[in-house]
Order: C-alpha cells, then structure tokens, then sequence
C-alpha cells in the first residue's frame, strides 16, 4: 500500500482540458493500490468537476492496470495510463510498481482499518468505559494501549495466529459469531485479508521504527464548481520517512456546509448549491479541508469590481471574493444610515444631536471619517467595549461575590479606557496576583479555581479554542492531544488562593491571589504530572521555580499563536458585520473554515502590525467600503447571507435596544435588584438613576426585558449564549408589558413633553423619526400618522401611540 | 459517526445556526397564518379526521436512571441495583418503589426499555436526538417533533400549534443547539414559549393580556400606526429575523384578543383540589397546564421538567455538586414527577382525552449501570427507559429489553428516530411526507427505514 505520488500543481491546460489526479503513483509492493481521479480543469490551479465517463489504458498492463478508479499492481516495472475521456480528451499519470517485502503494521495499517470500520469510535469500543468488555482508545489515539486490547485481552482470543478467521477481531465485525455492533466488514474486503495477513504474519505490535503520520493532503484541495457538479477527493498520508500513502480509502469525510455541497463516505463530493463549501478530511487524528468555490448564477461584468469603491485591504480581499462567487456588492449606504449603524454598532446607542449635526457639518467625503474618530474617542466607547468583554469573561454576579463583581468591573473598563492593548490584557489576567479587590484581574482565578477551568476559559476567551475535550482523550477535531490538555493545565497548578473560597452566596468575595514555586497537577492517565508546556510549545522544566504564567501568558500572546491574534479579530469583526469570518465566534478550530481565509488572516495581522490596538482596526473596519455598503440586497447578491456583499440587518441587541428607547424618550430605567439562579433576589445600590444597561457590571441584575431579548447569562465562554432571534414573548412585553408602556407614559417621555410644549403632531413626528430612525418620514409615513393621531381629542395619548409604533418597528428595533 | 465540522452555536458539534438557512431556506417568508393544511394535504400528511390528535411531551431534563425508575433490576448485584426496590404494578412490569403512584396508573401507559442513542453523552447531544429525531450533523438543525406538526398542520385555534412549558431547554454543558426549535424549517417554527412558572400566586402569562391603560381602541390605533411605518422595507426583504419580529406582533395581537387563549392560560379556572393533584410545583402546574392547552387545540405541549442542569435538583444525579444526589431524586424529584405524571395520565383518561392524547416521558440519556463512588450515576447513552400513553397506545406493556445490568439493548434496540416516528404515528402524520429541507431538497420526516414502535400499539 506504499505508494509515492508527486502532487503538482496543475498543469495549465486550455479550457475544456481534463486532468488525471494524482500524476504520479508509486505502489511499493504488489497488494498496494492507489485511487485516481480525473477532473476538468479551469487553468488558475483550481480543478472543476469530476470526469466520469474515462476509458483508462495501460502502456503495460502485465506492471499495472486500471481498475475503476483504482491503480492495481501487477509486477514491478513503470507503466504510463492513460485516461479517455468521451470527447476524446486524453491525460496521463505515470505508475512505478516496486516489488518490495511488506508486512502490514498495527500502527499504519490495523489502526487505520478500526478506525474507517467505526470500531474505535465514541458509541462502540472507543467509548471510556470500552463495549463488551472491548475497551479501544477513541479514534486509536493509543497505539499501545489498543495493541495491548487486541491482542492480550480476553484471554487472546481475540487473535488466532493459527487460524485468522476465528480471531473474534474477524469473526465478529463479518457477523461469523454474533457482534451487537452488526456487520461491520465483509470477508471478501480488503480491509479483511489486510488484518487477516497482520494476523497470520504474527500479529506484530507497534514499534519504535514505524513510520509516522505527518500530515495529510487533499486533492484536489481546491475545487471550481457548479451546482449538480461531482467530484471526489483523494487523501494522501505523509510520513515521517519521506512516504505518501494514498489513504482515501480509510479517511472519513464530513460536510461544512450541506447547503453547498455534501459528502460520502468515499469521499464523492456532490455539489448542491452556490457559495463556499468544504469536506473536512480526518485520517489518523489529522484533519485537512477540501475546498469548494460555487458560484452564484449571476452575470456581473467585470467592471463592477474594478469600479467599485476601495478604501483599504478589507474592501479589496472582500470584492476579490465577491467576484470569484460572481455576487454584486450593493452600493453604499445613505450617510444617514451610516450615522445610526456606526453608532449603534461602535457605542451601543443612537446618534445624539451633536453628532448629528457635526457628522452633516462635515464635507460629504469626510464625515464619515469624522464620525468614526469622534465615536472611538467617546465614553460611552468604554462603556459598550467594556461591556462586550465582560461578556467574554464572565463577569456575573451568581458566580462572585459583588463587591469583586465591581473590582473585576472596574480594572475591566480602566482597561479600556486607556486603549490597553489586547495582548496586554489578556497577560494582566492570566498572570495577575494579589487582592481581589485591589485587582480586580485576579477574579478570572475566582471564576476558575482549578488548573482545569483555568485552561479551558483562558483558550475559549483569548484563542477561542475549546479544548475540554482533550481532558478525556485527544481532541478528535485538532492537534491537541490529552498529554497536552495537562501539560497546559499544569502551567496553572500553582496558583493558590487565601480568602473567599467560591461560596456564590457568601462571604465578601476578597481573596489574595499568589503562586506557589511548587506543586504540579497529575494527569490522571498516567499518574504523574506532565512536564508544564503550553500546548504545542516545548515544556519548562518542573523544577523551574518561576511563575510559569508568565511563561504561557508569552506564549498566549506572541504573535505565532495565531489563535491569539484571530481570535480577538474575528471577536471585533462579529460586532461589526453581525457575523465573524468565523461562525461561531468562540470556534476557531482549523477544521472550521473561515467565510473570507485570506480576509481574517489579512485583518489578523493588521492588528499585530498595530501592536493590539483593537481601534485601529475597529477604525479600518468601519472605514471599510464592505462595512458601509447599503443593507438592501441586488438581485445579484440576495440569495448570499455570509460574504458581505451587503450589510447585513440585525436586531439591536437587548441592552442597546433598551438603551436606544430610553435615549429616544428622555426616560431611564432602574435597576435596584439582583437575581440569582435560584430566582430568589437581592438588592444592589449599585446603579444610580440614569444608569444604562451597557454600564451594567453584571448579568445577573434583574431585568425582564433584557432576558426576554437574550442578553448574555455569562455562564459559559461562548458568544452563543446571547441571543438575537425574535419571538413572540418579546413582540407581547413591547405590546403589553411594563416595560415600554409606562416609559410612554412617564411624565419625562418625550411624548409627555410634547403635550406640554404644544408641539404640532407633524413636528412631533418629525422630531421622532430623526431621533429614533435618523431620518425624516416620508410624505405617506408623516400624512398617514398625522391622520391617526388628529383622530382623537387627546392628541398627547394619540402620539404616544404613534412612539410606539416606532419604537416597536422593525426599522428602529434593527441596525441596518 | 463523529461529526468533524461545526457552524452551530457552539464548539463542540457541527449544527448550523439558523441564520445559515436564510440562504437556502425557501420557508423563510413564512408568517403564521399561511396555509400550511394546504401543504400538509399535497405532502400527503393530516386530513380531517387526524385533527383531534395531540402529544405531550414531557422531557425530562438530567436523564434520569433507567435502574432507579422503570428499568429496576432485583438480581443485579448491588452495585448495580442501587439502594431502590422493585415494586409489581397494575401494568405487566415492575417499576421503582420511588415511583409508587405510576404503580397505580400502569395500565395507562408503556415503557420501552430499550432506548439507546450513539451519540456523545452530553446532555445537549441527546436533547437534539430525542426532541428531532436526529443528530445535528453537516450543518443541519432539525426541527423539533412539535414544529414538524406545525409545519405540517398549522395552528388549530388561536393558540399557537407549539407552546413549550415553562420555558425553552437552557444550557446542558456541550454547548449545542437544544433541538427545542424550528431547525431547518425557519424561526416561524419556533415554539411559543411560556417563559413563566404557572404555580406561583396569581400566575398569568407574562404580558399576555394589555394593561388597563390601553383600551382596544388604541391597541386598535397602534398597529394601525405601526403598519404605517414601512417605507424601508426592502432592507429587511431577505432577512428572516426581521421578517419574523413582525410576524411575531400579529401573532401576539392574535393572542391576546383570544378569549379562548385567556381561558386556556388561566390556571385560576381549575378548582384548587385538581391543581393540588398535579403538585403545587412548577412541573405539576405545567402538567395541569399542559392538559388545558390541549383541550384549547393546541396540538403539540412541550413540558421541560426542568430548566437546565446546573445548580437546579434534577435526575442528573452525578451524586456530587452542582449535580443531584441519589437521595435528591428520591426525595425530591421522583415524588413531584410521580405525582404530576400519574395525575396527567388520570386526569386526561377520566376526560376522555388520552386516547387522542400521547403522553411520552422522554430523556436524553439513561445513567451508568455502576454506582459511583460519589454514590451517583454518570451518563449512559446505551440504554435507558422512555414512557408513552395516550394516542393510540396500549398500556400496561414493557417493550424492548435490556441486558441483566441495564447497560445494553438485549431485545429490539429501539432508536431516538424510532421514538419520533411513534409520536408522528400517534399524530396520524404519513412518515413518508417530506419537508422542505436545506436547499430546498425533500426531507422525509423520519430517516428512510425508521418505523413507529409498533409493539406500543394494539
């Protein structure tokens, strides 16, 4: 099953050429096969479709032949095959046939077999606890342990060296003897003469100087594509000792994005819609990504890209993209929506007068540079920013104390205030010590007390990595393995802490942060500590006597960890765009592709560039061509909801909605209680009158209507906690609920002020419009609601009624 | 099979937020109010003799332990056992002696012993596999059993088609989407929510009925005024959450000019002896809540026995904190669900509503067959015990088998796709209509092959 294969780039062929995939094949012994495909091409290093209607020849068939789309061996000598397509197009792959001595091995072989059969998955023997008494490592991560499973477990009955097909590794997948897993392999297979031939060969272990999985390779790794389009994708094994197997056959393939294209178990790829698609590829805890580009069935002349506004590197990597998926971006904006969307989404409220009319004052070409300068100087910057951190760090007042609460609060937005560059941050919180109350940072080691916690928060909130599941096993979606999963946690086994010990309910919350020079957490598989490393970084010696957070808050930070970098990006791009290039925001796993790869990685390294200075590139984003475009869609670009030919609208999140009505009316909102989770409540003096909901420490301050329109329960790391759909509870508390209908009431509300200053109903709704939807009605909005409120005596009731049908309206409950 | 690529909410799984489908979601225009019978009829599903058909289904949150509930195993070796007897019923199986008044009520209803799923043993894995029917995988979230029959069949009166009680499923600790929603059908199958609990004093549904300060003739006015402001509209023209937030306020104004949806809501109608019945709880409430929706036409009563995992008492017991002891369960969560389910199950025989009714006690997992050391029981996919009555059921049956510890399937190995197919079967629901799914493709309502459990009924 050796096999070397050469994967070049393609040949540029003329339009309408086909291509056999790979072009070299080298088969190392004689059982050893290898897959080919062949593709149309489309010039650029990109394959289009699969041909599936090729003759294959052979210049020697006694040295190989052609056998569907698979390479069989013959007798060792080179062969040229040649494929034949119905037009009576031609491509060769060359085949080199070795005759060498080869023995199957457990390692690249055996696991590899378990592992396509589904043997050593999590609901069958890869399970913790094992299945009938059959216990394999998840995914063979353990080469040694499963060996051992195999082959010295139930009393070795489990191999028959004497007589293969009685080994209950055999018998029981093909059914021979009764397997609760059912029929798993057939015994004409080759997968079964493969184990068969391991085990009358003598059934050999893992050893030192087997070959070593590298890497993995997809081809064709990227794909130009239409709808109803096939094509299948070939795995290739890299090994240690220079070898690339074909292992397609052992691989397993998964769908991104089933609206684009989906997947079989062999890796055909059938394409069903426009967009971008990706197969995730995983063999031997290696993952890779196939690519697919589809695009969208539109005609949009060349020009419209090259003419369209571009303002810096967001607007060209975005339109280069937008033209490869042949969707139009819409135009710009009117200045009036860029005011209300700038505002809304840099500081969480609507515009004030004196933005209005400074940003108007300014020459078309300028304002909205102006706008965005002003809002990121602004306090109320602080506070918004300070508040969408908060989100990311838990600050929660079922989880501490309040007065740590405040203190994690106020270092947070100090922090903000000053610009505190995000590298930075995230050192001040991973290596801070000391009084809880005095650094408010030291509460990140109050919401998480153990080496375990500690990690799996700190890589959720600064690389947006969940790596929980490498405490159990190695992670099956990365590189992370359990080994490292420790190593990482014990950079934290030192911290220690005097003082409030967690109790949610009592105590004062002051603590006293220090680290310990000794003490190491053991990983419990082995029963020994790990030598302290952060994750894929060499280990610092047990000895070293050093805070070892400082050691990983380096590492953290550094401009090579990417995540570090992408994370924060893709956090600050979702704020802006209502989406991050990465979907979720907290899941930035490789195998998770990006919706714009070269757009993150470009706005990534923008920001190390910038040393971390998150408003510069909060400055580029929103001086962005892509970020001020119109949200209402083309028919060129309407059918696309991920590529930001567009703005896309969304609700106003819940405590910017409340903020917007309060700002709107001149009223405010109290807040004097706190509910924990057991829905008992307690009052806090926290917040004076006028305080708004994005100055908020805290998430568990009581608030119907901040919960009823999802703010973030700040329980888990997770963006996906806070939720901005729409429902029918939410349209009831507007209509009939306590909270909009007394502010309508109050004698504060701008309605109420409108009744004792005789202001005219047309003025009045004026004067509304521009202060909750930064424009003028229009001539049918103004004459219709004019009519409405001139039909009741009590014209100050009627307009506060018209308020609510603005304040209640799509147009000002979404940014847009 | 693990699912390698993840869109969802989360970190862990692969399931598409429902912004993905705004794409391909050719539903997403959908209001309520459309004419769904219409659809339903050219799918081949409903018709007028099916429309007296309703599910409860009460999930029960924390899964409880198949060896401590409806699955007792005297033989097994203590470890096994746990400290619980085995008490005979009036149906054809033994049940815990935690569980005394379903002894009673038996004959009512059938549990399947059998139940298994292979996916992860996270709380929220299960939550998707039992509420849909399938794993969420390739970016596709299913719609939960009660927005298929939305779909399908509309609203019945005023109230919505789906309510779920007391409020929608909160975090399970794997981070995946709960499978409590309309999943690829759109948010217009969302369900409605309570969002409430019915046994505090003077419970009303929250905002469901106007202040006294707004008469009809100016709630009149405002949606008037409201419809008026539209000139922007063609912003929103391909965004389903806006399309939805207006959706939303008709659906509400239909609401709450109901008399019908007043009177189903209000608990206060019940005589205090029938509430007391079900448990002055918040799950007995929902129970007797439950039963009021249905006899309102509401087709589909989601009834969560609890809210999350966390830092509540539930049937997770791990047996350390923030979890739930051995004895919490005993002490605390099977009396209240023992008395509500058995007064549910009662109540709607003596009405002469359980024969149209399926009631089905679901759980996303069992627990480890092994006690552990914290006294506890882990998570345990491999098997666990499922309850139904009503609908169509026979009672008094124990379908399916487990092996002597309670840890595998020994006899008819029964799937979550099996378990939504019978509520569908209950429902009269063809299982070869098909929805409308991701790009649009047909979608059947239950995978090809998967049948109802047939043994459940007559």
């Amino acid at each position: 099953m050796n096999f070397c294969l050469f994967l070049l780039a393609f040949v540029t062929a003329s339009s309408g050429g086909i291509e056999s995939l790979p072009r070299q094949v080298t088969l190392q012994h004689l059982s050893d096969t290898a897959d080919v495909v062949v593709v149309r091409t489309s010039g650029d290093n990109t394959a289009g479709p699969m041909v599936d209607d090729v003759v294959w020849t052979s210049s020697d068939p006694a040295v190989a032949i052609v056998r569907g789309d698979r390479v069989v061996a013959k007798s060792a000598g080179r062969a040229t095959l040649t494929a034949t397509d119905g037009s009576g197009a031609t491509t060769r792959t060359t085949v080199t046939v070795r005759d060498e001595d080869y023995r199957w091995t457990f390692r690249n072989d055996v696991q590899n077999i378990l592992a396509r059969q589904g043997c050593n998955m999590g609901a069958c023997h890869g399970t913790l606890a094992g299945k009938g008494g059959f216990k394999l490592s998840l995914r063979g991560y353990d080469c040694d342990a499963d060996f051992e499973s195999i082959t010295r477990q139930a009393r070795g009955r489990r191999i028959e060296m004497s007589d293969p097909g009685r080994s209950l590794l055999l018998a029981k997948p093909t059914g021979a003897i009764p397997h609760k897993g059912g029929l798993r392999l057939d015994t004409d297979s080759r997968d079964y003469e493969i184990l068969a031939q391991w085990i009358a060969a003598g059934a050999a272990g893992p050893a030192e100087d087997d070959a070593r999985l590298e890497t993995i390779r997809v081809t064709p790794d990227r794909s130009l594509l239409s709808p109803g389009d096939q094509t299948r994708i070939l795995v290739h094994g890299v090994y240690d000792n220079g070898e690339v197997r074909d292992v397609t056959h052992w691989s397993q393939f998964t769908a991104t994005d089933q609206s684009v294209a989906g997947v079989d178990q062999n890796g055909l790829v059938s394409v069903t819609g426009p967009g971008q698609g990706a197969v995730l590829v995983w063999f031997g805890s290696k993952v890779a990504l196939a690519r697919f580009m589809v695009p969208f069935d539109n005609e949009v002349a060349p020009s419209v890209y090259a003419d369209a506004p571009r303002r810096n590197f967001i607007d060209d990597l975005n339109l280069d993209q937008l033209q490869r998926l042949r969707l139009e971006p819409s135009p710009r904006c009117d200045d009036e929506s860029f005011l209300r969307r700038a505002c809304l989404d840099t500081v969480g409220r609507l515009p004030t007068e004196a933005e209005r009319s400074g940003y108007f004052q300014n020459l078309p070409d300028q304002r909205r540079d102006w706008l965005v300068d002003r809002l990121l100087s602004t306090s109320d910057y602080v506070d918004y920013w300070t508040y969408r951190w908060s989100d990311v760090l838990l600050i929660n007042g079922n989880r501490l104390r309040p007065a740590a609460v405040k203190s994690y609060y106020d270092w947070l937005h100090d922090a903000v205030a000053a610009n505190m560059p995000w590298d930075e941050l995230a050192k001040e919180v991973l290596t801070s010590t000391g009084d809880s109350f005095d650094n408010g940072a030291t509460n990140f080691f109050a919401l998480n007390q153990t080496p375990e916690d500690m990690t799996e928060n700190a890589c959720q909130a600064f690389m947006g990595l969940s790596i929980g599941c490498a405490k159990c096993h190695n992670h099956p979606l990365e590189k992370w393995t359990n080994d490292q999963y420790y190593a990482m946690a014990n950079m934290f086994a030192r911290v220690r802490a005097k003082g409030w010990g967690g109790d949610t309910r009592q105590g004062n919350g002051r603590r006293q942060l220090y680290v310990s020079t000794m003490g190491d957490l053991i990983q419990p598989n082995t029963g020994r500590p790990q030598p302290p490393a952060p994750l894929d970084a060499p280990a610092m010696s047990p000895d070293d006597p050093t805070d070892r957070r400082q050691v990983l808050a380096d590492w953290m930070t550094s401009p090579d960890n990417i995540y570090f970098s992408r994370s924060i990006t893709n956090r600050v791009w979702s704020n802006f765009f209502g989406q991050g290039l990465v979907e979720q925001v907290d899941d930035l796993r490789l195998s998770n592709p990006a919706s714009n790869e070269p757009l993150l990685a470009a706005a990534a390294k923008h920001l190390i560039d910038n040393d971390y200075d998150l408003k510069s590139l909060m400055r580029t984003i929103l001086q962005s061509e892509t970020y001020g475009r119109s949200s209402v869609p083309l028919a060129t670009n309407r059918d696309e909801n991920k590529f930001l030919s567009r703005y896309y609208p969304r609700r106003l999140m819940a405590e910017v909605l409340l903020d917007s009505i309060d700002q709107v009316l001149g009223t405010s909102t109290a807040f004097t209680e706190v509910t924990f989770s057991g829905a008992d409540k307690q009052g806090t003096d926290f917040y004076h009158v006028g305080t708004r909901a994005i100055e908020l420490y805290d998430s568990a301050v009581d608030s119907y209507f901040l919960k009823t329109f999802g703010r973030n329960p700040r329980e888990i790391t997770c963006e996906c906690e806070r939720d901005d759909e729409p429902s029918m509870v939410q349209a009831l508390h507007l209509s009939n609920g306590q909270t909009l209908n007394p502010k309508l009431e109050s004698p504060e509300s701008l309605p109420s002020r409108w009744g004792r200053d005789e202001v005219t109903a047309g003025a009045a709704i004026d004067e509304l419009f521009v202060r909750a939807l930064s424009r003028m009605p229009t001539d049918r909005e103004r004459d219709r609601l004019i009519e409405l409120v001139s039909q009741d005596a009590d014209r100050t009731t009627a307009l506060r009624d018209a308020t609510w049908s603005v304040l209640t309206s799509t147009e000002f409950t979404f940014n847009h | 099979m693990l699912n390698l690529t993840s869109r969802a909410k989360v970190h862990t799984c692969d399931g598409a937020t429902r912004r993905d489908f705004l794409q391909v979601g050719t539903l997403g225009a959908m209001g309520f109010g459309l004419p769904q019978l219409l659809q339903a009829q050219a799918a081949g599903a409903g018709g007028p003799d099916t429309d007296r058909k309703s599910c409860i289904m009460i999930f029960n949150l924390g899964a409880p332990s198949q060896l401590d509930t409806f699955d007792v195993k005297p033989e097994a070796p203590a470890e096994v056992r746990g400290p619980f007897k085995g008490i005979s019923t009036r149906g054809d199986f033994q049940l815990s002696e935690i569980l005394p008044m379903h002894a009673e009520i038996a004959d009512k209803f059938s549990v399947v012993r059998s139940c298994y799923h292979t996916a992860a043993a996270v709380h929220d894995a299960g939550w998707q596999m039992l509420q849909t029917g399938r794993q969420f995988t390739g970016g596709v979230n299913y719609p939960h059993a009660g927005a298929v029959v939305e779909y399908l069949q509309g609203r019945r009166t005023d109230l919505p088609a789906h309510v779920v009680l007391p409020e929608t499923m909160g975090r399970g600790g794997g981070n995946l989407p709960n499978g409590q929603a309309g999943g690829f059908l759109g948010k217009a199958y969302d369900p409605f929510a309570l969002m409430a609990d019915p046994s505090v004093e003077n419970f009303r549904v929250p905002d469901l009925l106007p202040p006294q300060s707004l008469p009809d003739v100016r709630i009149d006015r405002r949606r008037k005024m409201r419809s008026a402001i539209e000139s922007h509209m063609a912003n929103f023209e391909t965004t389903e959450s806006a399309k939805m937030f207006d959706a939303n306020f008709d659906a509400a104004y239909r609401l709450m000019n109901s008399p019908q949806a007043r009177e189903a809501f209000d608990l206060s109608k019940e005589p205090t002896a029938v509430r007391e019945r079900y448990g002055m709880n918040r799950f007995g409430q929902c129970c007797l809540l439950s039963r009021r929706l249905v006899e309102a036409g509401v087709r589909f009563v989601t009834v969560n026995t609890f809210l999350t995992v966390f830092g509540e008492t539930t049937w997770d017991i791990h047996g350390s904190k923030p979890f739930t002891t051995i004895e919490g369960m005993k002490n605390i969560v099977a009396p209240m669900y023992d008395q509500a389910y058995s007064a549910l199950i009662s109540d709607l025989d003596q009405r002469g509503l359980l024969d149209d009714t399926m009631v089905c006690g679901l759980a996303e997992f069992g627990r480890t067959p092994k006690v552990n050391p914290a006294g506890g029981r882990d998570h345990w996919p491999q098997c666990f015990s499922c309850t139904f009555a009503g609908g169509g059921v026979v009672g008094g049956r124990a379908v399916g088998k487990s092996d002597p510890i309670g840890a595998v399937p020994a006899e008819r190995p029964t799937s979550p796709g099996e378990i939504i197919a019978t509520i569908f079967k209950a429902l009269d629901l063809d299982l070869h209509a098909e929805l409308p799914g991701p790009g649009g493709r047909p979608f059947p309502l239950v995978d090809f092959g998967v049948r109802e459990i047939k043994e459940l009924f007559a």
